[in-house]
């Protein structure tokens, strides 16, 4: 087992309120872990701070066995190697070929390259020919579907998915199971939070249940 | 009522006659407003984004800062750049007073706060999954900033027109900082006050007429940018 993150005693706090309470915890590369819990268990602050865009209080956090100084540079290089898929994603103004470009854009690829890796990223989530249409005047299925694009466009080393299939119809959901499930077979870690009990047996994944900020039960 | 609607035909037929004086006045009214407008906004947008993005308690004394600056009287405004820009004072041999550069640099510490405050705005208002989500897809602070910009550009534009319509309709700084010179650095509002004292109220009224104009337009435009 190829280690991705290991996190040692890693808490969150807000003012007095403890948000992620986790003494250890190994994500192997390659493997799909289901993170389940009730509402403010602490499921999106832990993929916040696997995103590397939510400091922990306290606690280590090592990424592919390096320990990550959130005041360093570090922090920036591996957020470029983790894509977080918000529960509600956000699209940019613009075109749906401008939202799957812009993590590439800030990689510096361009061009033909650009166009290639839009292209099959919207292929894989079946959205061909959305590439010039208006992002904002999409469905809330066929946004998730673009969110879902701009992050596999990149090719992540680690894809973190907020309830990526709540609020979305049932084809939308098959499909978007079906890409997801696809993942580690490319060497992808995903972290996928969910409300569904049936989703790491379905999923063949690993499955991680939070209570109050702390890690109740996991089956990696 | 006679003389005011006396006053208001010939403000009408100075206007249509294309008067030089009136002409002068608002050409210099637009120039100097639009080049302090420049200067506040690449100092204002700058700055409110950067209060705007920090939570601490710098950025709380920040925004207490920008409310007052917005609220300091042109007159008082004029009266430190005098001070500044006289004869006697430190910037003084650059020789800029009563010129319209002296008016720009009064315009331009007039709009900043009102710029950078309404730029503050509109970052706060922001969606608030702008930013991380620029940041998950590998942007870096300045790119994400940039994006966050350019998602509230609406609301950015909207504080650069605020401040041309502060700096537009402004007097005390035109007047003390420009000294109201005749085909110089006459703008629209101290030539209303120059004229309207010598009596010449329909002069006065003609470029009051103007003025109204650009600040309706100002404020359409502003309306319609509010809306988007």
């Amino acid at each position: 087992m190829t280690e991705r993150y290991r996190l040692l005693s890693i808490t969150k706090r807000y003012g007095s309120n403890v948000a992620v309470d986790i003494d250890s915890l190994t994500l192997a590369a390659g493997r799909l872990y289901t993170l389940t819990g009730a509402n403010g268990a602490g499921k999106s602050t832990l993929l916040g701070i696997l995103a590397f865009l939510t400091p922990p209080t306290t606690g280590e956090i090592f990424y592919a066995g390096e320990r990550i100084d959130w005041k360093s540079d570090i922090v920036r290089r591996r957020r470029r190697k983790v894509t977080l898929l918000h529960q509600s994603p956000y699209l940019f103004d613009g075109t749906v070929f401008r939202n799957v470009a812009y993590g590439l854009k800030a990689r510096g690829i361009a061009g033909e390259a650009t166009l290639r890796a839009v292209d099959r990223a919207l292929e894989t989530v079946g959205l061909e020919g959305f590439r010039d249409r208006d992002a904002r005047k999409l469905s809330g299925g066929e946004a998730q579907r673009v969110a879902m694009a701009r992050a596999l466009a990149l090719d992540p080393e680690v894809l973190l998915l907020d309830e990526p299939l709540a609020n979305i119809d049932r084809e939308t959901a098959v499909l978007l199971e079906t890409v997801i499930a696809s993942l580690p077979s490319r060497g992808t870690t995903v972290v996928m939070t969910s409300h569904d009990p049936d989703h790491p047996a379905r999923l063949n994944g690993g499955a991680i249940v939070l209570e109050g900020g702390k890690v109740a039960h996991a089956d990696l | 009522m006679d003389f005011l609607v006396s006053s208001f035909a010939a403000a009408l037929r100075l206007i249509g006659s294309f008067s030089p004086d009136v002409l002068d006045a608002v050409r210099t009214s637009l120039l100097v407003s639009a080049g302090a407008t420049v200067f506040a906004a690449l100092f204002g947008v700058p700055v409110g984004l950067a209060v705007g993005l920090t939570d601490s308690r710098l950025s709380g004394f920040a925004v207490t800062a920008l409310n007052t600056l917005m609220a300091v009287p042109t007159v008082v405004v004029g009266l430190l750049v005098y001070g500044f820009l006289s004869r006697q004072g430190p910037l003084g041999g650059l020789g800029l007073l009563f010129t319209p550069t002296a008016i720009v640099i009064g315009g331009t510490l007039l709009a900043s706060p009102i710029v950078a405050n309404y730029t503050l705005a509109s970052v706060r208002g922001a969606d608030s999954r702008i930013l991380p989500t620029a940041l998950t897809l590998g942007a870096g602070p300045f790119r994400a900033a940039a994006t966050l910009v350019g998602e509230i550009r609406f609301g950015v534009f909207a504080a650069v027109i605020a401040g041309f319509g502060r700096v537009v309709a402004e007097v005390g700084v035109a007047m003390m900082l420009g000294g109201n010179i005749r085909g110089y650095t006459r703008t629209m509002t101290t030539a209303i006050a120059l004229e309207t004292s010598k009596g010449e109220f329909s002069f006065g009224m003609a470029l009051g007429i103007v003025l109204m104009t650009v600040a309706l337009i100002v404020n359409l435009f502003l309306s319609l940018l509010q809306r988007r």
